[in-house]
């Protein structure tokens, strides 16, 4: 069952998905462009402003289930020091980064016109802040840390400590008072939210997975021959 | 229509900006990351090159002339 873990397998599969993977994002990002744009409808409150919803809500999800994996891969790394887990999560932290960037970019652009500023250091805020600093983190110890093994050791450190701010980030909303609203779609309840605006949402959300994981095996293939190339 | 649609309602300069940014990020990281990869490969390429001409240097003679 696990044999798809394997270095030698995983980039063989690599190879070969990454066309169908790229066929398949194209048609659903086109879906999903369409319906968040044009065939919506507009929020009674929030009015137009409700479009940046379907590229904020992905991101963030995207950039906090990233993490979520990094944190995983990280502890079976420094535990059972398996080393191919931490080159999953070496691959996969620029692409964590960048969606917490937008999250967080689109999320300000959508609270100037509906809560009239920018910014507050409020629960939710500031944890997606802590996320993209984590990230940043890590990403620079890779970079700066030239001996492999050490780099691997501090950055599991970082991985797995970072794993403490996902359910801040998650419940902030709930334990705080915030600007922000609290979740609509939950995986223990029925989505609040309207299917109009619901199929849209999870279509760019399988659009940004699938993007992530294009990125994410290009990242893996590069990490493993830069490995070969290294040991020569 | 069109100025309709680019407006939305008054809130486009925010919707746009959040698409672009998003678009931009994501489309520079994927060439990016395709860009490691290339150089990475052709490295990869030379370096395998290379060592067959160490281990069979009169072949390589031979081909060269």
């Amino acid at each position: 069952m696990f044999g798809i873990f394997k270095p030698r397998t995983f980039f063989n599969l690599a190879s070969t998905s990454i066309f169908w993977l790229k066929i398949i994002f194209i048609f659903s990002i086109i879906i999903g462009l369409g319906l968040a744009l044009v065939f919506s409808p507009i929020d009674y409150l929030q009015k137009d402003t409700v479009r940046i919803m379907y590229v904020h809500v992905p991101s963030s999800w995207i950039s906090l289930l990233i993490f979520l994996i990094i944190g995983i891969c990280s502890f079976i790394s420094l535990i059972f020091r398996v080393k191919v887990f931490s080159v999953y999560a070496k691959s996969l932290a620029p692409i964590g980064l960048v969606f917490s960037l937008i999250s967080v970019v689109t999320g300000s652009l959508w609270g100037f016109p509906t809560w009239g500023t920018f910014w507050s250091w409020d629960g939710r805020l500031t944890s997606m802040f802590i996320l993209v600093l984590t990230y940043i983190l890590y990403v620079l110890l890779w970079s700066f840390i030239k001996d492999y093994n050490s780099a691997e050791k501090i950055t599991n450190i970082v991985g797995v400590a970072g794993l403490i701010n996902i359910p801040i980030v998650k419940f902030s909303v709930a334990w705080w008072n915030s600007l922000h609203q609290p979740s609509s779609i939950t995986l223990t309840a029925a989505p609040t939210i309207h299917s109009s605006m619901l199929a849209p949402l999870l279509i760019m959300f399988f659009s940004f997975s699938i993007l992530s994981l294009i990125i994410f095996l290009i990242r893996y293939k590069y990490e493993i021959i830069n490995f070969r190339v290294n040991k020569k | 229509m069109i100025s309709e649609f680019l407006n939305m309602g008054g809130y486009g300069l925010y919707i746009w900006l959040s698409y672009a940014f998003s678009a931009i990020s994501l489309v520079s990281l994927y060439y990016s990351s395709l860009k490691k990869l290339n150089v990475i490969r052709n490295k990869e390429y030379l370096y395998q090159e290379s060592e067959k001409s160490i281990q069979d240097p009169v072949s390589n003679q031979a081909k060269s002339i």
